[in-house]
């Protein structure tokens, strides 16, 4: 589906969350796990400032790690704030998705 | 850093040359999406421009990751270079020059309702 970075932009943080929850990973593949997911517009760059928006935070432990090619890669684990974060990520999710699909439905 | 450092910037200098020195060694593309990524910082620099060394060395390390995995500069970066910067300085810490001169100005318009009112 295209377009949809507008209606992306405030859960895309949750979503990059959710992804270093499962297990420690770097940039590249939380953009390419967004990209599998159907979210084809994400680019590298996007990922990238939110994942420094995180490093700022303290929401995240970061570690370099060096690679087989080219320079040492950043990868990102949650720590304690950020399990958190991603739980108050979900939580607002709940209440918003219920309210929309409540609207959908006709319901008050 | 030394006093020496701190008055002349020399050492920011030599951070710059040396990020310069690192995007040499880049592709052609990813070296003006460098140029590039420069010029659209430089507006969130404080009055030293020692704010940004951090936000661009990030930014150089992820041309050097995409450059070092066979990926293009836009496909990384998309069309919105200055989006990007802007995100990238974003957040605490990155204060802009429109920041500062609105501090600035609160805080001289206070001074004179103080003076005013008594």
């Amino acid at each position: 589906m295209e377009d949809l970075t507008e209606m992306l932009k405030g859960t895309l943080e949750g979503c990059v969350l959710e992804i270093i929850g499962r297990e420690e990973t770097y940039g590249y593949a939380i953009t390419r796990r967004l990209n599998e997911l159907g979210f084809a517009d994400v680019i590298d760059g996007t990922v990238y400032t939110i994942l420094l928006r995180l490093e700022r935070n303290g929401l995240v432990q970061v570690t370099k790690r060096p690679s087989d090619v080219g320079p040492p890669r950043k990868f990102y684990a949650l720590n304690d704030a950020g399990r958190a974060e991603l739980a108050t990520f979900w939580a607002k999710w709940e209440y918003v998705s219920a309210r929309i699909d409540t609207l959908r439905e006709g319901g008050r | 850093m030394s006093f020496w450092e701190t008055v002349t910037g020399s050492d920011l200098t030599r951070e710059w040359n040396d990020f310069d020195a690192r995007a040499a060694a880049l592709p052609a593309g990813h070296r003006a999406a460098w140029e590039q990524i420069k010029t659209h910082l430089f507006p969130y620099g404080n009055f030293t421009g020692r704010n940004l060394s951090p936000i661009a060395d990030a930014a150089l390390g992820l041309l050097e990751e995409a450059a070092a995995d066979g990926r293009g500069a836009d496909e990384v970066l998309g069309d919105d270079i200055p989006g990007f910067c802007a995100a990238l300085a974003g957040g605490e810490g990155a204060r802009t020059y429109r920041d500062r001169w609105r501090a600035q100005l609160n805080r001289n318009v206070a001074r004179r309702l103080g003076r005013l009112g008594g």
